[in-house]
């Protein structure tokens, strides 16, 4: 277990080391000068122009300038935006509480809707199956700002039971509820997904020999359904959901942006449009980290779900 | 300036530009109307408060990036800041300048500014200003490690010292009228130079905060929602002691729901409403839309002096065939005026006798498509192909673009939209790759002093704001004329000629000018209507209305 999660933990840092040098020079590389736009486009010398290339590192060497943001990275300190003359990390921690209530809002709703409609299409053949089928596939079939499109026309413009862009803010509740919208907007395809992948999960082990065998010996249609398949079934479930889970975090980038919301995602669309590279290269890092942590979770959440999945015997394969 | 005008065009994606119309006089109350359109009635002031109040709520249509004077060049920071940090001088509500930090300024000779400051004022902090503040508030510009956004108004500038207690000195290396204007605007800013010097890099931003005079002082500033303004007990100004404890600003970026915000009472006002709510607003009985004096234009720029456009005959003829009180009725609901020339008439506050003269020797724009069709074949561009940006940041800019492309359709020239992301739009006005192979940009600019000399810089060469590269040497010397003239008067004659000049070559071709606005819940009222509260302490005339 301790081999397994060292392994587990160095894969996990070196996958970072690697998506951070991949980031830093996909930043780099892309065309525009953050100079230009720090300065508004106003004219200023080259004195000025030099001092803040200066400021930003941008003069040094592609490889030291590399290896000088890792550093600091390291000691926490993501470097300083260039649009809000801040620090990234401060910039980030006051965008964060939105986002981690829309990621986490969107997640009780994909984990609902996709584990119910699933567990209700597999259990009900015929009529319900085929609606919740036809509903899943349009669900999944549909990209996030389509989404997004459709229910402020409908809930917000048209009807008017829920706010346009914006995230509230005042009281928990409030934001709950300005949230709503976008959170449903989010879990749309993933929720489809999810309820599908509950499906077929679920038809497997209801084909399945001791699940015949459970009927066979009287076992209550509940029981047989709770132990015999929920729980067998659960597995794949997790496994895709945990995954869904970091996808979420990139799709709040379009969400958010779509309906106003200032957390990270949108935080991070702002920031490539006008090049500000510290703020982008922390939102890619921090999100790549959450992605490699939460399948590092799944991974470790398996053998208590699935007992004849042991650690050891996955690690070793 | 180059500055401003980027600036208008961001802000004109959410704002109605304006103009005094007609009427020269901001300070009185005047009245524009399309023809066969709306009526509607510019005013500095609103009706005076009534009494105090403990808070109110304003909407901005984003965060300001920062607190930053040297950086405070866009209405969200300058809408906050106007309350907070104060300049050695004041634009007040009818567009005049006026004492502030400076008692007075004198101008021994072209070169020599000598600047006499107020005495007894003192700082959020507790501290009495000196010259040794003006001196290093001013430097601040000069310093390139700062990277004023301001820069580019001090580059005249030889030295700036104190030369009393309450007396500093700018000495120019060439004669500069526009640099002791903007005194007035956001280069004039007066801050502590202890709290400069203890914040450093950090100062004007969520962390540090500003240390100013004003007559609010900055409490919090929640990111990415509020940032809440509390009363100086201390203030200096008795005539401008702040009716309300608290002000909150909070940041709304689309222009539905901000209007939905003050429909609904959850906002109590906000500058620059949106053109889509003009209607909604005017007819609502939860508050009430004011327009005030404004020195903003809506102008297309053209930014390809090479192309189709490069021949003079096509520029005219476009012009020629733009209907301009149809894009008037669809882009800004009908509240704003043709524009004669580049520079709005309510940029000319410098001479406000003689505006109405400028003007009306200025030839009307004609909208001719038959003699439009005749210069576009006499020019040989029948079928040529022109580039205008669209971007639905605001819908003046979708509606101006298709109405170039119906008036283009109609003249034989192929005008073609590009698309811009919303947030991709300001990059055409610094970022020579965003706008490449784009031929002309709705803009929509102010400017920051009373004087249109300021809008016509933008059109020397090699000016940042001169988007085209036009290039013009008999314009140049005479700008260079024009700023070294002292008096209002004669500089506004020279600064009129500059003004046939750009209608002659046409660098910009001139569409509308609308009115600044406001829009008052029914709890507050008091706020100076027109674009001078960008620096004018607005807030502390907000009261109860009742």
């Amino acid at each position: 277990m301790t081999r397994y999660l060292l392994g587990r933990l160095l894969g996990l840092v070196t996958v970072l080391l690697i998506t951070s040098f991949l980031v830093f020079s996909a930043v780099h590389l892309a065309p525009g000068d953050p100079v230009s736009f720090l300065l508004k486009g106003h004219p200023v010398s080259p004195e000025t122009k030099a001092a803040i290339r200066a400021q930003y590192h941008l003069d040094d060497p592609f490889f030291t300038q590399y290896l000088k943001w890792v550093g600091d990275v390291l000691h926490g300190d993501f470097g300083r935006s260039v649009q809000f003359r801040h620090d990234v990390g401060s910039l980030i921690g006051s965008r964060l509480p939105s986002t981690a209530l829309l990621v986490g809002y969107s997640a009780v709703l994909v984990c609902l809707c996709g584990v119910l409609a699933g567990i209700l299409a597999a259990l009900r053949p015929g009529a319900i199956d085929r609606v919740v089928l036809l509903c899943t596939g349009v669900a999944t079939a549909t990209p996030p700002f389509v989404s997004a499109i459709v229910l402020v026309s409908l809930f917000s413009v048209q009807l008017g039971w829920f706010p346009g862009p914006g995230d509230g803010g005042t009281g928990f509740a409030d934001r709950l509820y300005h949230l709503t919208l976008p959170a449903f907007a989010l879990a749309v395809t993933l929720a489809g997904l999810l309820a599908r992948v509950t499906r077929s999960s679920m038809l497997d082990q209801l084909g399945r020999e001791h699940v015949e065998v459970a009927r066979s010996r009287g076992v209550a249609e509940g029981d047989v359904v709770r132990r015999h398949v929920l729980r067998n079934a659960l597995g794949p479930i997790v496994t895709v959901g945990g995954t869904m889970l970091a996808g979420l975090l990139v799709s709040t980038s379009i969400v958010e942006t779509a309906f106003n919301v200032s957390g990270v995602g949108s935080l991070l669309v702002q920031s490539v449009t006008v090049k500000d590279f510290p703020v982008v290269q922390a939102i890619t890092l921090i999100t790549v980290a959450a992605f490699v942590l939460v399948n590092l979770v799944v991974d470790l959440l398996a053998p208590l779900i699935d007992p004849r999945l042991t650690l050891t015997r996955r690690g070793a394969s | 300036m180059r500055t401003s005008r980027s600036t208008a065009l961001l802000a004109g994606a959410v704002a109605l530009a304006a103009t005094v119309s007609g009427c020269s006089g901001a300070s009185s109350t005047s009245a524009g109307s399309a023809k066969g359109g709306t009526t509607y009635q510019v005013s500095a002031d609103t009706p005076a408060a009534k009494g105090s109040i403990s808070s109110f709520s304003w909407s901005l249509y984003a965060e300001p990036y920062s607190l930053d004077y040297t950086q405070a060049w866009d209405y969200p920071p300058n809408t906050v800041l106007a309350n907070v940090c104060e300049q050695l001088f004041r634009i007040t509500p009818d567009m005049k300048i006026a004492p502030g930090l400076a008692v007075k300024s004198a101008n021994p000779d072209p070169l020599t500014w000598v600047y006499t400051l107020r005495s007894g004022v003192k700082f959020h902090s507790g501290s009495t200003m000196t010259a040794d503040d003006v001196v290093a508030s001013l430097k601040r510009h000069l310093d390139p490690a700062v990277g004023s956004a301001w820069g580019s108004a001090f580059k005249n500038v030889a030295s700036v010292t104190k030369t009393g207690p309450l007396e500093v000195t700018i000495k120019l290396n060439k004669p500069d009228v526009l640099l002791d204007e903007l005194m007035a605007a956001s280069p004039g800013t007066i801050e502590s130079a202890a709290f400069l010097a203890r914040t450093g890099r950090d100062y004007g931003n969520p962390k540090a905060g500003v240390d100013c005079t004003g007559p609010y002082t900055l409490g919090t500033w929640a990111q990415g929602d509020s940032i809440t303004l509390k009363k100086n007990p201390t203030y200096w100004d008795s005539t401008l002691t702040p009716k309300a404890e608290s002000v909150k600003f909070v940041f709304i970026q689309d222009p539905a729901a901000r209007t939905n915000a003050w429909l609904s009472g959850s906002v109590d006002g906000g500058y620059l409403v949106p053109a889509t709510s003009i209607g909604q607003l005017k007819s609502t009985s939860r508050g009430k839309l004011y327009f005030g004096p404004n020195t903003a234009a809506s102008d297309l720029a053209v930014f390809n002096l090479k192309g189709t456009l490069g021949d003079l005959k096509v520029r005219k003829a476009l012009s020629m065939a733009l209907d301009r009180q149809s894009i008037i009725k669809a882009a800004v609901a009908g509240v704003a005026v043709p524009a004669k020339a580049p520079a709005a008439r309510g940029a000319w506050q410098t001479a406000p006798d003689r505006t109405e003269r400028y003007f009306s020797d200025l030839p009307d724009l004609v909208y001719d498509i038959d003699d439009a069709k005749k210069l576009i074949k006499e020019a040989g561009a029948t079928g040529k192909k022109v580039v205008i940006a669209s971007s639905t940041l605001t819908p003046e800019i979708t509606v101006v673009a298709n109405a170039v492309q119906a008036a283009g359709k109609q003249i034989g020239l192929d005008v073609q939209i590009k698309p811009i992301a919303p947030d991709a739009y300001t990059a055409l006005f610094t970022d020579p790759h965003a706008s490449a192979g784009i031929d002309l940009v709705f803009t929509n600019g102010y400017i920051n002093s009373p004087d249109p000399l300021e809008f016509y810089q933008s059109f020397r060469t090699g000016d940042f704001g001169n988007y085209g590269k036009y290039s013009n040497p008999e314009f140049d010397a005479l700008y260079d004329r024009a700023t070294a003239v002292a008096d209002p008067a004669a500089r506004a004659d020279l600064t009129a000629e500059l003004q046939k000049i750009a209608l002659r070559d046409l660098p910009a071709i001139p569409l509308y000018e609308a009115p600044h606005s406001v829009f008052l819940g029914s709890r507050i009222t008091g706020a100076p209507a027109g674009i001078a509260q960008l620096y004018y302490p607005w807030a502390a005339k907000i009261g109860s209305a009742n």
